[in-house]
C-alpha cells in the first residue's frame, strides 16, 4: 500500500477500499484505470478522504451508480474514484412537509418505493433507475420525459451540501419550498459533472402521487404526421405531463437495443414513428385527455392508437426512460444529445434520418417533443461514417453532445457541441471552486 | 470625482432625459419599499438599450464608482438602495415586450416591463407569466428575477427561476453575455440559474426570454372561514394530501379579515379567525368534483363557512381582498413592518402561535396573511413609528420571528431577498464555509464589486474578505 492508500484506508477502513486491481477494470472510465477506488460510509469520511487526496495532489472522479460514467472527455491523468453508494440515508422526511433531505448515494428507485409508502412522489425520470444515484443525475442533470409537466432537478431541488475540492463541506438552501436566502448554489452544481464540488446530500421538494394516469400511444407512417400532433397538444389547453416522440431505426438494423425492443413491444401496432402521451391527474381529466388526444391524432392522421393503462402505463415509461442509458453502449455505437428551441426539432430529426440514411447507418431516436430535447442511438456502419454522421449533424445543429462513444472520439471531438458559450466565465467560476483542477479534471467544458 | 463631467458623460451616453442629478429629485432614489435603509445616489440614469448600461457601466468602473440596478423600487429589503452612493441604473424607459413566440412558449422582454402589464399582453395568445408577488401591478421583471419573486400561485407553477430561460447580462466591465434562449441543455454551467435571485450584485439584467405558461381551461376558487388558524391549517395538509395540488392555497388571520372586510364589502363574518383561499385550476373535467372534495374537507375542519366562488367576477372579488391586503393595512395603523419567512408547512400552527405570544410580548399587534401551501409567512407587525420607541420594538419583534423561524428549521426569507435588510441573519443559517461558496460565485462575475456593494453578505463579513481568504484555505474553524 503506497501511503495515500494507508492513509485514506484508515478514515474508511480497509474493506471500503478497494485495491484489489482484478476488480478494477469495472471502475475504468473511457478506458482508463483508477488508481484507487474508495467507497466512504459518511459524509464527514468522504470530506476526509477528498482532504487526503487534495493534499497528495491526485485528482478526484464521484461516482454514484456508474450509469452515466460514459459522459465527458477521458479524465486527464492519474485519479481515485470516490463512490457515494454507502451514502444513502434518508436525512429528514417529514410526509406532510411534501419535502425530503437525503443523502447522494440512494438510488432513485429507493427513493420512489420509500415516497410511494406516503403517496409521494419526486417525478424525475432516469434511466436505470436501480443504479442511477440521486448525486449522479443531479450532476449531470439528466432529465426524463416528464420535465413537461414538473419540470427537471434544477425546479425541485431546493437544498445541497457538498464537499468542495479541498475536502471542505458547504450547504445551501433549506427544506422549505420557497428559498431566496442566499445566492441559489443549488443551480451551480445542478448539471456541473462533478467539476466544482461533490454533491452529498440533497432536499427536494415533493409532490403528490396522481390520483390517476393513463398513456396514449399513437403511431404514425410519417414523422411530419406525428409532429402534427405535437403541434396540436401544443395549442390546446391539455396538461400532458410528456409528449414524447420515437423513432425506431426503419431498417430494422438494432434488433438488439433492449430497451426501444421492450417500448415497441408494449404497443400494439407498432409502427416507426410514436407519439406516447402521459397524462396524470385527477380521473376525469385523464380521461379528458385520452378523448382529446385520440380525436387530434385522428386528425393528424394516426394510423392507431392505443391506450395503455396500470401496469402497461408503467411498463411503456420504464422502458422510454431507459432508452438514452449510457451504462451499456455497443462498441459501434453513440450516443447523442440534440438540443434545440421545440419548434426545430422536427427539421432537426429529419435532418439526422436523411444523414443517418444516406450513411447507411441505424438511427433511434426518443426526443421530448415539447422540450426541444432528443437522445439519438446511432449504430453500425463503420467508424468512419459514424464520425461522419455525428460532424455532419454537428454543422448544422451546433447543439449537439455526445454522451457515449468510444474513448478516441471522445477524447478528441467536440462533444459539449460546436462551441461553448460564455466559456471565459466558466473557466473563472472553475478557477473560484476548483484552482487545482483536481474534480473530474479535463472531462467538462472548463 | 468631477459630478459636473459625470454628468455630462451621462448625458452623452443616454441622452438628456436619461439623466436624474437634480438633488431633490434624487432624494425620491434614496430607499426602494424597505425605508429602514436609505442612501442617496450620485446620480440616476434611466437608459433605454444594453448598449448605453454598457456604456453607463464602463464609465462607473473608470470613476469607481458603485452601480445600484433598480426595477421600480417596490424591494422590501433595501435591494435597490444605493447604499454607498454610486449610479443607480433604472430600468424604467426598458420596458419593451419585444417578441412573443408562442411555439416555442417564450417572450424576449426588457427588464423593465412591469409583471401584470405582462400578463395582460400575453392574454390574448392564451398565456401567461406565472409568477405573480402581490406586488405585480407595480414591480418589472426584472426585479423578479433579481429577487426571484414568488407570489401565490408559484405553490404550482414555482417560481421565477423555473420561468427564465435565459437572461442578457452587463458584467462590472460592461462586457455583454447572453446565458441562454429557451432551448435548452445548453454546455456548461447554468448561468441564468445562478444570475436568478442575485439581486442585482453580479450584473445588470438588460433583457430576458421567459417561459410563457399557457392559461388554464379552467379555474375554481373556494373561500373557506375557520374560527381558528389550527382548523385551516389541518385543512391544508389535507387538501395537499390528498393527490392534487392546487395552484394556490392562502390564508388571512383575523386582522386582515377585518381590513379587508372593511375594504372589499365582503361581509365576512366577525367570528371567523382564519379565511383560507383556496384554488385549484387544469381542464374542466373533474374540477367540480375536486371542488366539492375540498369544500368538505373544509367543512370536516371545522369551518364555519365554505363559499365556492364560480364565476370569474366572485373570483376577482376573493383574489382582490388577498392581493391588497398589504394596502388594508392602512386602516389598521400608520405603519408597519412586513416581514417574510417560510417554515416547513407542518411547523405553520405552531410558528403562527410563536407570533401571537412575540405581539402580545413586543405589545405590538401583528396581523398575518401567508403562503399556507408553502409554508411562507408573512407577519405584518403594526406599529406608529412616531410613538416613542415602537420603531425598534418593531424591529425587535421581527428579529424574534426570525429566530423562531429558524429554530422550526425554516429560513430568512421566501421571496423578499435578503438585501441590506437580512444580511446580519445570515450567519443565523449558514456558516462561514457556506458563505465563502457564495461568495466565491459572486466574485467569479463581479471580482470588483461594482454591482449593489454591501448587500446579502453580512457587513463584517464581506463577500470579497470571504473569497480571498477561502482561496487562501484558511480553517474555518478558528474564524467561527
Amino acid at each position: 500500500m503506497n501511503p495515500l492508500s494507508s492513509q485514506i484506508a484508515s478514515i474508511v477502513g480497509t474493506s471500503y477500499l478497494i485495491d484489489d486491481l482484478a476488480d478494477y477494470p469495472a471502475y475504468a472510465v473511457q478506458g482508463r484505470i483508477p488508481i484507487l477506488v474508495v467507497a466512504p460510509g459518511s459524509v464527514e469520511e468522504l470530506a476526509h478522504v477528498v482532504a487526503a487526496a487534495h493534499a497528495a495532489g491526485m485528482a478526484v472522479i464521484p461516482r454514484g451508480g456508474g450509469t452515466m460514467q460514459a459522459w465527458g472527455r477521458p479524465p486527464a491523468g492519474d485519479f481515485m474514484i470516490v463512490q457515494t453508494t454507502r451514502l444513502s440515508r434518508v436525512r429528514i422526511y417529514e410526509p406532510d412537509d411534501l419535502t425530503i433531505s437525503v443523502e447522494a448515494g440512494m438510488t432513485m428507485q429507493d427513493l420512489d418505493a420509500l415516497l410511494a409508502v406516503h403517496g409521494q412522489m419526486l417525478p424525475l425520470d432516469v434511466p436505470l433507475p436501480a443504479r442511477s444515484t440521486i448525486g449522479g443525475v443531479l450532476s449531470t442533470a439528466m432529465d426524463g420525459p416528464r420535465r413537461l409537466g414538473y419540470g427537471t432537478s434544477r425546479d425541485l431541488l431546493i437544498g445541497v451540501q457538498v464537499v468542495e475540492a479541498t475536502g471542505r463541506s458547504s450547504k445551501a438552501g433549506g427544506m422549505v419550498v420557497k428559498n431566496v436566502s442566499g445566492f441559489d448554489m443549488m443551480k451551480l452544481y445542478t448539471g456541473s459533472l462533478g467539476s466544482l464540488a461533490i454533491i452529498v446530500s440533497a432536499n427536494f421538494k415533493l409532490l403528490p402521487r396522481p390520483r390517476a394516469a393513463a398513456t396514449i400511444a399513437c403511431t404514425f407512417n410519417t414523422p411530419a404526421d406525428a409532429f402534427a400532433l405535437v403541434a396540436a397538444i401544443h395549442a390546446s389547453q391539455l396538461t400532458p405531463v410528456a409528449v414524447e416522440y420515437l423513432q425506431k431505426d426503419e431498417g430494422g438494423r438494432m434488433k438488439d437495443e433492449a430497451s426501444m425492443s421492450a417500448v415497441i413491444s408494449l404497443i400494439p401496432h407498432p409502427s416507426s414513428f410514436i407519439l406516447c402521451v402521459r397524462a396524470e391527474g385527477l380521473p376525469a381529466a385523464v380521461e379528458r385527455h385520452i378523448r382529446d388526444v385520440a380525436e387530434m391524432a385522428e386528425r393528424a392522421g394516426s394510423s392507431r392508437m392505443s391506450v395503455l393503462r396500470d401496469e402497461d402505463h408503467m411498463a411503456v415509461w420504464a422502458a422510454i426512460n431507459d432508452l438514452p442509458q449510457t451504462f451499456s453502449v455497443a462498441d459501434d455505437e453513440l450516443l447523442l444529445r440534440l438540443g434545440c428551441l421545440p419548434s426545430d426539432l422536427e427539421r432537426a430529426l429529419a435532418d439526422a434520418s436523411a444523414l443517418a440514411s444516406r450513411q447507411g447507418i441505424a438511427l433511434a431516436v426518443a426526443a421530448r417533443a415539447l422540450s426541444g430535447i432528443a437522445y439519438l442511438r446511432v449504430r453500425g456502419g463503420d467508424e468512419g461514417l459514424r464520425h461522419q454522421f455525428h460532424a455532419d449533424l454537428l454543422a448544422r445543429w451546433p447543439q449537439l453532445a455526445i454522451l457515449a462513444g468510444p474513448p478516441a472520439l471522445m477524447a478528441e471531438a467536440p462533444i459539449w457541441g460546436a462551441s461553448v458559450p460564455n466559456l471565459a466565465l466558466m473557466q473563472r467560476i472553475k478557477q473560484e471552486f476548483d484552482p487545482d483542477n483536481r474534480l473530474n479534471p479535463g472531462r467538462y467544458v472548463v | 470625482m468631477d459630478r459636473t463631467n459625470l454628468v455630462e458623460e451621462l448625458r452623452r451616453i443616454v441622452g438628456p432625459r436619461g439623466v436624474v442629478d437634480d438633488p431633490h429629485a434624487l432624494m425620491t432614489y434614496d430607499a426602494d419599499g424597505c425605508v429602514m435603509d436609505t442612501g442617496i445616489p450620485q446620480v440616476v440614469v434611466l437608459p433605454t438599450s444594453t448598449a448605453q448600461v454598457s456604456g453607463v457601466v464602463r464609465l462607473a468602473a473608470r470613476y469607481g464608482l458603485p452601480v445600484v440596478p433598480r426595477g421600480a423600487g417596490t424591494g422590501l429589503t433595501g435591494g435597490a438602495t444605493a447604499m454607498f452612493g454610486g449610479i443607480v441604473i433604472s430600468t424604467a424607459r426598458m420596458d419593451k415586450v419585444l417578441e412573443v413566440d408562442t411555439r416555442n412558449g417564450r417572450v424576449l422582454c426588457q427588464p423593465g416591463v412591469i409583471n401584470f402589464d405582462l400578463s395582460q399582453q400575453l392574454k390574448p395568445y392564451g398565456y401567461q407569466f406565472a409568477p405573480d408577488p402581490s406586488s405585480q401591478k407595480a414591480c418589472t421583471v426584472g426585479g423578479n428575477i433579481a429577487n426571484n419573486s414568488g407570489g401565490p400561485h408559484c405553490l404550482k407553477y414555482g417560481i421565477t427561476a423555473s420561468h427564465v430561460y435565459g437572461v442578457e447580462l452587463v458584467l462590472g466591465d460592461g462586457t455583454v453575455l447572453w446565458s441562454g434562449d429557451g432551448s435548452p441543455a445548453g454546455p456548461g454551467y447554468d448561468l441564468t440559474g445562478v444570475i436568478v435571485g442575485s439581486e442585482g450584485t453580479i450584473g445588470l439584467v438588460t433583457a430576458v426570454w421567459l417561459k410563457i405558461t399557457r392559461l388554464p381551461e379552467a379555474v375554481r376558487v373556494v373561500l373557506a372561514l375557520f374560527p381558528d388558524i389550527a382548523g385551516a391549517s389541518t385543512a391544508v395538509s389535507q387538501v395537499i394530501a390528498s393527490g392534487l395540488l392546487p395552484s394556490a392555497l392562502e390564508m388571512m388571520d383575523r386582522l386582515v379579515i377585518k381590513a379587508v372586510n372593511d375594504m372589499y364589502k365582503l361581509g365576512l363574518p366577525d367570528s371567523a379567525g382564519a379565511a383560507l383561499l383556496i384554488e385549484v385550476d387544469g381542464v374542466e373535467d373533474g374540477l367540480d368534483d375536486l371542488l366539492n372534495d375540498v369544500t368538505a374537507m373544509c367543512w370536516r375542519n371545522g369551518a364555519i363557512d365554505v363559499r365556492p366562488a364560480r364565476t370569474l367576477a366572485e373570483q376577482n372579488q376573493v383574489w382582490a381582498a388577498r392581493k391588497n391586503a398589504f394596502g388594508a393595512m392602512g386602516r389598521l395603523s400608520p405603519t408597519y413592518y412586513l416581514v417574510d419567512t417560510v417554515v416547513p408547512r407542518t411547523r405553520l400552527p405552531y410558528t403562527m402561535e410563536q407570533v401571537g405570544r412575540i405581539s402580545r410580548e413586543y405589545d405590538l399587534p401583528i396581523a398575518n396573511v401567508f403562503h399556507a401551501g408553502d409554508g411562507n409567512l408573512h407577519p405584518i407587525i403594526l406599529f406608529d413609528r412616531r410613538a416613542k420607541g415602537q420603531n425598534q420594538r418593531a424591529l425587535e419583534a421581527a428579529t424574534s420571528v426570525m429566530h423562531v423561524s429558524i429554530e422550526q428549521g425554516g429560513v430568512i426569507s421566501g421571496e423578499h431577498g435578503i438585501g441590506v435588510e437580512k444580511q446580519e441573519y445570515m450567519t443565523l443559517l449558514f456558516s462561514t464555509d457556506d458563505l465563502a461558496a457564495m461568495a466565491g460565485l459572486h466574485q467569479s462575475f463581479d471580482p470588483q464589486d461594482v454591482f449593489n456593494p454591501g448587500k446579502i453578505f453580512p457587513k463584517g463579513r464581506g463577500c470579497g474578505e470571504l473569497a480571498a481568504l477561502r482561496k487562501a484555505g484558511v480553517a474555518w474553524a478558528t474564524l467561527k
